[in-house]
């Protein structure tokens, strides 16, 4: 879930107007990928870190065994099938605005619909809670869901939640979404001096970071402000991720990752997966949002009156279907822009420390050209291999970093727990 | 958690926990018959009701604790001394100090419960199935289980429910002493400013029928009595009262009718015999009523007269006064034959594969006299025997129906 600093209006749309009516329908992008592209893709556990579609599944009633040529949506469990996707990290994202004072109860909502649609189509779709688990997942050819909640005001400030959110199959966090919370400050609102900030993370938020760590749910920096990254990777014990962040020095977005920070990951042994959003992979796009922002955000605030005067209440999908016609309005950037972040991270912070962190279904469509869904992540492996990337290489950065890292924030849990249960022994 | 707080200060709980003699196992030792102690020790014994997880929560309460004046009824000491296997901790969160927070409350005393066994993996361990408590009765573990005590902790969401039962909860108590919006409480059903539901709402039959399919053991406990009859009509498994006593002998809006009790055993589910002397004896509920009332009133005038003097009490300073004045006006305890006698109605009106144990131990000190911790349930039971192992086996048939 994206949302431009200081805009007033979120970005996060969910949904489904049809915009990308013009997308290239499934299974008719095979020609553009040549048969060493395509062994190589088919060849690999291919893991994205961030899908926001549990906000449809929720609200839409949206049905990952949707057939519908004519959705709009990034992820069905054909298009995974067709983009041989492994392993998706679902985002269990709560609208800090709407869900004031009810957090909690939002995120158990949310985590709720991913295990409903895995028992809902058991022949396609598993949930998955370790490495192993993925592992086993792609030997019997399912989707292995897994979950990552985005933005630490799930937790309402308790660790007990924190540690039910474990319990519960919850495998990452981010720190912070685009709101500051009382215990982490967010990109997303750092310049707003409204907003009460931390300088960073407090010591509850320190306490947060190492109970990831004991618990063995990553550590996700997406989001945080450059001072929360800077805290969480002193304080980690345990390699962390950005979970869809891109490179600051392609975009300028606060968002996004300087290349010091892409380093710090390398040295931590984390792993950064570039975010697919055109805004955050693209300056030109970038400007152009910002542009016609003030514009859009008037017009958005103009309809959403106006249906309020009409005595409706406007929703997700009203403020999405405008939302969506102004950022139409941009030209997509071509798909090489998000070859170039991927292939950035990569030179800066070394091929073991890159990976996929799409965005799908968070990103009112806004994605590279070419890039309409699950089903073309074939492209990536293509575009990597034409840029010279080994066989190897492409592995890692399809899923193998993200499965390393995984599985040593499992080994340090494991650590964690163990040094505990001696000390607790020694008493 | 038994009643209404209004009726039930924890200064009151604490005043007669402190007064109560303390218990030792060397004297309950004395007093169980060698064939008691052979049948008590064979036993699997399973308690449905107890309310510890509010004292992890708030008092940071360790379950290994083995402080010889601590008043709690359970920690690890009394219930190996009592052979208990099993032990549903109850998951209540109380309304009025958690208006808008319910689930959260609840996710954090479920969190208190695994913490528990996390920190004395030697002797505790948490227990989803009748498999896992046979698996712990075999390891000589205390076996934790969860159980929610009032459907208003789901704050009205399936889903939310769906993921009590993946945290490990394995019943729910459809109400607790409030009316929720889709099941009616005896605790409020003669208030008429508490909107009713004549029983269960559509949703309220959902929530049985979920409960059903996910393996939720549905507990009909502090339930109205159109709630029970509605319950028990949609419920599609056996249910449980997870402490509920005899209205026969009792005659409390919370216990159990006969006809009740002959409907749980057509069902084929088990009513667990909840032990506070206010549901198992009349002139103790009678007097524990009064002892309330002159204490609300000595409260009341020794306030006024502080605040006349220019010196109004604070909440801390009611409360020692209360307790003061508990101490000095004790009452006498519920003999333990009341908790027998109704096991023993339970187990002829019902069947005596349909009764069990429902402590309810920590929710409310008063308990008959004998009664003074886990390490008591059995021996005292096989003391008065009739029963034999018959109620954790009936819960271990009922619980393996269930899973």
């Amino acid at each position: 879930m994206n949302a431009f600093q200081g805009s007033v209006v979120r970005l996060c749309f969910l949904g489904s107007a049809a915009i990308l009516l013009s997308s290239v329908a499934l299974g008719q992008n095979s020609s553009a990928i040549s048969a060493k592209a395509r062994a190589i893709h088919e060849s690999a556990i291919v893991v994205d870190t961030h899908a926001d579609t549990p906000q449809r599944f929720l609200d839409d009633n949206f049905d990952i065994g949707n057939s519908d040529p004519k959705d709009i949506g990034h992820l069905s469990l054909d298009k995974a099938h067709a983009g041989n996707l492994g392993a998706e990290f679902f985002s269990i994202w709560v609208d800090p605005e709407t869900n004031q004072g009810h957090y909690a109860k939002h995120t158990l909502d949310l985590i709720d619909t991913v295990y409903e649609q895995a028992a809902r189509h058991p022949d396609r779709m598993m949930m998955a809670f370790s490495v192993a688990d993925i592992e086993r997942a792609h030997k019997q050819k399912k989707l292995a869901a897994l979950m990552g909640i985005e933005g630490g005001h799930s937790i309402e400030n308790s660790i007990r939640v924190l540690r039910d959110y474990y319990r519960l199959g919850v495998r990452y966090m981010t720190l912070s979404w685009s709101n500051t919370n009382e215990w982490a400050d967010s990109s997303g609102d750092i310049d707003d001096p409204k907003v009460q900030h931390h300088n960073g993370l407090t010591d509850f938020g320190k306490q947060v970071v190492l109970e990831m760590n004991r618990l063995g749910m990553m550590v996700d920096i997406s989001h945080v402000a450059d001072k929360t990254f800077w805290d969480a990777i002193a304080v980690s014990k345990a390699p962390v991720i950005a979970s869809h962040s891109s490179a600051r020095a392609l975009c300028n977005a606060p968002r996004n990752m300087t290349d010091d920070m892409l380093r710090a990951v390398a040295k931590n042994g984390g792993v950064v997966d570039v975010n697919f959003y055109s805004g955050f992979d693209d300056q030109s796009y970038w400007d152009a949002n910002k542009a016609q922002e003030k514009e859009r955000d008037a017009a958005v605030k103009e309809y959403l009156d106006k249906l309020k005067a009409e005595g409706k209440t406007p929703s997700y999908m009203d403020e999405e279907r405008i939302q969506r016609q102004w950022m139409a309005k941009i030209p997509r950037p071509p798909f090489k822009v998000l070859i170039d972040q991927i292939d950035h991270i990569a030179k800066v912070a070394g091929v073991d420390h890159v990976g996929l962190g799409s965005d799908f279904d968070g990103v009112s469509g806004q994605t590279p050209e070419g890039m309409d869904s699950a089903a073309d992540l074939p492209k990536i492996t293509q575009g990597l291999l034409d840029r010279g990337y080994s066989a190897e290489d492409i592995h890692k950065i399809l899923g193998g970093n993200v499965l390393r890292v995984f599985a040593e924030v499992e080994q340090v849990s494991r650590n964690m727990q163990t040094q505990e249960t001696r000390t607790q022994a020694g008493k | 958690m038994c009643l209404s707080r209004a009726l039930c200060p924890a200064t009151l709980a604490l005043a007669l926990a402190l007064s109560s003699e303390s218990s030792g196992q060397s004297t309950v030792d004395r007093l169980i018959s060698a064939s008691a102690k052979a049948i008590q020790d064979s036993a699997i014994v399973v308690d449905t009701h107890e309310d510890t997880p509010l004292r992890f929560l708030d008092e940071n309460y360790d379950i290994g604790s083995v402080d010889p004046i601590d008043h709690d009824y359970i920690s690890l000491a009394k219930a190996h001394a009592g052979n208990l296997t099993g032990e549903f901790f109850s998951i209540f969160v109380y309304p009025p100090e958690n208006k808008l927070h319910f689930t959260t409350r609840a996710l954090e005393l479920i969190d208190s419960v695994y913490e528990q066994a996390a920190q004395h993996p030697d002797r505790m361990m948490m227990a989803f199935s009748s498999e896992d408590i046979e698996r712990a009765h075999q390891v000589h573990k205390l076996a934790a289980l969860m159980g929610v005590e009032g459907g208003h902790a789901i704050e009205n969401d399936i889903r939310v429910l769906r993921n009590f039962y993946r945290l490990g909860v394995r019943y729910m108590t459809l109400t607790w002493s409030t009316s929720n919006e889709w099941a009616d409480s005896s605790g409020d059903i003669d208030d008429a400013k508490v909107e009713h539901h004549n029983g269960l709402t559509d949703f309220g039959k959902q929530v049985v029928l979920e409960m059903n399919r996910l393996g939720m053991m549905v507990d009909i406990s502090h339930v109205s009595d159109k709630t029970f009859w509605d319950a028990i009509a949609v419920a599609k498994a056996p249910v449980i009262a997870s402490h509920s006593s005899a209205r026969a002998l009792t005659d409390s809006p919370r216990n159990m009718t006969d006809e009740m009790l002959r409907a749980v055993a057509k069902n084929g589910g088990v009513v667990c015999v909840n032990f506070v002397g206010y549901f198992v004896d009349e002139s103790f509920a009678r007097a524990s009523e009064r002892q309330h009332q002159s204490m609300t009133a000595a409260v009341r005038d020794y306030a006024a007269k502080q605040n006349t003097a220019g010196h109004p009490l604070t909440p801390e300073d009611s409360q020692r006064f209360a307790l003061e004045w508990l101490n000095r006006n004790p009452i006498a305890r519920a003999p333990l034959r009341s908790l027998i006698d109704h096991i023993d109605h339970v187990a002829r009106v019902a069947g005596v594969d349909h009764v069990g144990l429902g402590s309810d131990f920590d929710g409310r000190n008063f308990f008959p006299e004998g009664i003074d911790t886990a390490a008591d349930i059995c021996p005292r039971l096989r003391r008065h025997c009739w029963i034999g192992d018959t109620a954790p086996t009936t819960f271990t048939r009922f619980s393996a129906e269930m899973c």
